[in-house]
């Protein structure tokens, strides 16, 4: 039975979502409008201002130094780092789904730097980067291999924010873990009385029923990836040579620090269109490899 | 179970076990620092203890990073913007999972489809228009979003979670003459509260932990939330690192403490928000 739709139950259920209507409308949709138009001016926060048309469009695709090096670091980094998150949470959550003694406890373990402040982890971890007295260069001195610029060199800072990241994704272990948990034993014991190993398991039961859960942390954690700020902020500052330069960060700086409003609306809009049109790719490709229970 | 399952476990146990002390290394490696001299920290090979622990780099690192103050502001932020989420996101989920109205599936899909929208691409104009009423500088900016809906991920867990609750239980109280706030505060809100919980506590990381944010619309020393205190604090002390790592100590502390006491809901909350989806 449901609630019949009254004007009584119409008020009530306005007034509930109010708030929510209001956020939507004033944090969502008119900051887009917003972006939008402040993207035409050549407005800096000081004088009124005045329409230029594409033309922050037209700088950032032809003269803008940093453009192209931003996007490549962010999709480098966030493509980077999502992939191997994924492959250390599911290896992690694999292992877990044992039954280990301990199971809960280094569940917990593997949880906790999720919610620690990234900029804590980015101060312990750039002390463990740091090239002349870092416990990490120790440890390959150990194994006979000269001491790396971490933070410094252009082949390794991103891979190194990477690490740091993918050290913080205990959540996904999490989602895993449970979406593991809820694999059917009946199916897998299908597998066995037909006489299939380990492998044929994994394989044809374990992979195909994850793939949604797979999705979903792939999706969410792409978004989250290509927002990255703190590491660029707090350690490497966009060096070197642009490569750790990540959109949010670009944008922060041209819009809050060069206070180029017009400039960083423009960025802002380019980089919500290539984070839309990564997500449309993302859906529109799930439906090759996602398995749908029921189909 | 076979005698090569329980080789095989061991073998597992172990290898969960040397990845598992991996992952707390940078936590071991952070408090013992924090417990060096910096003449300690550069010693290269490095040293795995201090050789004397010394507590009285905390009192020292207090007297120039005021870490309690820090703390404080970041709770004058945190504590409303937690109640605001609650009251406002279980309102609206309120509203999806029991009313029917028109435009219903418009604002649903709207309000989940602004879950997919990135943060960073709004900032700008957010901050003109608090320029524009003359608060762009405190924490007003930061709080208010969060009893705007707060936040439509959230909205959405609780709409999951009361649609699995049944309606018998609120259409009687509704014939028996209670109001649809009673309804929602009084007979379900405690039916869902290990969500609730949850939604608090990720809440309380999301405003702990943010530097964007504060590094927008807080600019005075003295009004800094704890992260973007620590973030300054290592630009501006580069090189004492006792004290920037005793610092980092503290400030993770809270999470660390909040995360030990409420484990299960925070292990709860994630795999809602990863299966519900």
């Amino acid at each position: 039975m449901k609630t019949r739709r009254t004007r009584g139950t119409t008020v009530t259920a306005y007034l509930f979502l109010t708030p929510a209507l209001l956020g939507l409308f004033f944090i969502t949709i008119f900051p887009m409008i917003g972006v939008i138009a402040i993207s035409l001016t050549n407005w800096t926060g000081l004088e009124p201002p005045v329409f230029t048309g594409l033309g922050n469009f037209r700088e950032i695709f032809t003269t803008d130094f940093y453009f192209a090096k931003s996007v490549a670091a962010t999709l480098y980094f966030a493509l980077g780092a999502v992939i191997s998150g994924i492959i250390y949470a599911f290896t992690v959550a694999l292992l877990l789904n044992r039954k280990i003694p301990g199971r809960g406890f280094w569940r917990s373990v593997f949880f906790i730097p999720y919610i620690v402040p990234s900029i804590g982890s980015c101060i312990v971890w750039s002390w463990m980067y740091e090239s002349n007295f870092g416990v990490f260069n120790y440890f390959l001195h150990l194994v006979g291999i000269n001491k790396i610029q971490w933070l410094q060199s252009g082949t390794f800072a991103v891979p190194s924010l990477i690490v740091m990241t993918v050290w913080g994704m205990g959540s996904m272990i999490v989602i895993f873990l449970a979406g593991l948990q809820n694999v059917p034993r009946t199916y897998l014991e299908a597998v066995e009385i037909d006489g299939g190993n380990t492998w044929h398991k994994f394989r044809h039961i374990t992979i195909p029923m994850m793939t949604p859960v797979i999705f979903y942390n792939f999706l969410m954690s792409m978004i989250t990836n290509l927002q990255v700020f703190v590491p660029a902020y707090a350690l490497t500052k966009g060096e070197p040579s642009g490569r750790s330069l990540f959109m949010v960060f670009l944008i922060y700086r041209e819009g809050f620090m060069q206070n180029n409003f017009g400039h960083a609306s423009a960025l802002s809009l380019i980089f919500f269109i290539f984070i839309a049109a990564l997500t449309a790719v993302i859906f529109a490709t799930s439906k090759k490899w996602m398995f749908y229970e029921g189909e | 179970m076979t005698r090569s399952n329980k080789g095989m476990n061991i073998l597992v146990a172990l290898i969960v076990a040397v990845i598992g002390l991996a992952v707390l290394f940078p936590f071991f490696w952070m408090v013992r620092s924090s417990f060096m001299s910096n003449i300690e920290i550069h010693k290269y090979p490095p040293l795995i203890l201090p050789t004397t622990w010394r507590l009285d780099n905390y009192p020292y690192t207090l007297s120039v990073f005021p870490s309690l103050r820090y703390m404080v502001n970041s709770l004058t932020i945190t504590i409303p913007s937690i109640l605001g989420v609650l009251l406002t996101s279980t309102l609206a989920a309120y509203a999806f999972a029991r009313l029917d109205f028109p435009l219903k599936r418009l604002w649903f899909t709207l309000i989940i489809g602004s879950m997919l929208m990135p943060g960073a691409v709004t900032i700008i104009p957010i901050f003109v228009a608090w320029s524009a009423v003359g608060l762009s500088n405190g924490y007003v900016p930061l709080i208010v979003p969060a009893f705007l809906g707060g936040f439509a991920v959230n909205i959405f867990l609780c709409r999951q979670f009361l649609m699995t609750i049944p309606r018998d239980l609120d259409e009687a109280a509704i014939i028996d003459g209670a109001s649809h706030v009673r309804v929602l505060f009084q007979i379900l809100a405690p039916l869902i509260r290990p969500v609730l919980i949850a939604i608090g506590l990720f809440t309380f990381i999301l405003y702990w932990n943010d530097i964007l944010g504060p590094l927008i619309y807080i600019s005075r020393n003295e009004q800094n939330t704890i992260s973007q205190a620590l973030a300054n604090f290592r630009s501006g002390f580069g090189t004492d690192w006792k004290s920037i790592m005793a610092a980092s100590c503290m400030a993770i502390t809270p999470p660390v403490l909040l995360y030990f006491v409420g484990q299960k809901y925070f292990i709860e909350g994630i795999v809602l928000s990863g299966l519900k989806a």
